[in-house]
């Protein structure tokens, strides 16, 4: 027995060594083609909105998902939304407080793989209040490029907030303490 | 501008308790519109009457009841400028623009803050409810000139002829 095991060890061996590669790749956003979208519940109806990256730093690693990081700043004085009522009432002191606080950021704490992408567990900074937020993201090849070719990406990330834990209370009998969001990454690798 | 105050009171309760999308909230505009317009009346209807005053009532019924009756008109009148004042500092407070007209922009006259758009929020509904109080004393009174003195008040009150 031990002496058919060792062959098979020494045969594995090249494939558990972490392989020379296994380093996460800085990736640059394309904000002009890149959105992040989110949305409410407005009684039977829905608002919807973006907000422009201000910033973004990511690195992925496709061999070690866990060592990829992503670090995301938006302007949430330039956010939009479906009416100019909703848009002036979320960046208002009851809701982003876009005065005080001008920036959301996002950074990512843990990054694992599921079986259809990844799960991005991170810091959410809103309000000044930090609080976790899971991502699911999918990851997908641009067209035009060819299969395994990984310098243009696009990450679709979802996920939900719940505005009441940062303090984004304002007028929650109207609009949804839920708000799901939808984000669109066109990446290109660095260098 | 009875029809007028009547409509706006009625339309500022089904607003506050219907559920908000975006099919409605054209009401709440239009609730604004309602009340801006009926501060400028009232405004035109004091000016009015510093040169133009109203007629004195009729005499006829006893001292307490023309002593509430002039009780009565003056709390309508303070209050037709209250109400909408209040409403109007109430929007202002919550930091949205206050739009009438479907686009005019009301200069804010509250500061932004939750405390003052509590406070202004129930001074809106209590001075409505006082001013509904009133308008049913005030057509009370008015339907007992017309019932029980059968003095004609009433006629010169719809129609402005001093019968």
């Amino acid at each position: 027995m031990p002496r058919l095991l060792a062959p098979l060890l020494l045969l594995l061996a090249p494939l558990a060594a972490p392989p020379a590669a296994a380093a996460p790749v800085p990736y640059s956003l394309d904000a002009a083609c890149s959105r992040v979208a989110f949305e409410v519940a407005f009684g039977p109806d829905r608002i919807s909105g973006t907000m422009p990256v201000a910033a973004a730093d990511l690195a992925l690693d496709f061999r070690d998902v866990s060592t990829s990081h992503v670090d995301v700043t938006l302007d949430a004085a330039d956010a939009t939304a479906s009416f100019p009522f909703a848009a002036q009432a979320m960046k208002g002191p009851k809701v982003l407080d876009a005065g005080h606080f001008p920036a959301i950021t996002f950074v990512s704490r843990s990054v694992t793989r599921t079986t259809e992408g990844a799960r991005i567990e991170g810091l959410l900074t809103l309000r000044g209040v930090a609080r976790p937020v899971t991502l699911d993201a999918r990851i997908y090849r641009q067209t035009g490029t060819a299969e395994g070719d990984l310098s243009h990406l696009t990450l679709k990330l979802t996920g939900t907030v719940r505005r009441s834990d940062f303090g984004a209370t304002g007028w929650a009998d109207m609009v949804s303490d839920e708000v799901r969001l939808d984000i669109l990454a066109r990446v290109d690798r660095a260098g | 501008m009875a029809a007028g105050i009547l409509f706006t009171l009625a339309l500022g309760l089904y607003v506050a308790r219907m559920e908000p999308g975006l099919s409605n909230l054209w009401l709440y505009g239009l609730h604004k519109t309602c009340g801006a317009m009926l501060l400028a009346l009232a405004l035109l209807r004091l000016g009015w009457h510093v040169g133009h005053p109203p007629p004195g009532p009729l005499p006829g019924p006893p001292a307490w009841a023309m002593t509430l009756a002039r009780a009565t008109h003056r709390a309508l009148y303070a209050l037709m400028l209250a109400v909408p004042l209040s409403g109007w500092a109430y929007a202002s407070a919550t930091g949205l623009d206050v739009l009438v007209f479907g686009g005019v922009r009301l200069p804010a006259i509250a500061p932004v803050s939750e405390a003052w758009e509590d406070a202004l929020h129930l001074a809106h509904i209590l001075l409505t409810r006082l001013m509904l109080a009133l308008i049913l004393l005030h057509v009370a009174g008015a339907l007992r000139r017309a019932l029980v003195e059968r003095d004609g008040t009433l006629a010169r009150m719809t129609t402005g002829r001093r019968g």
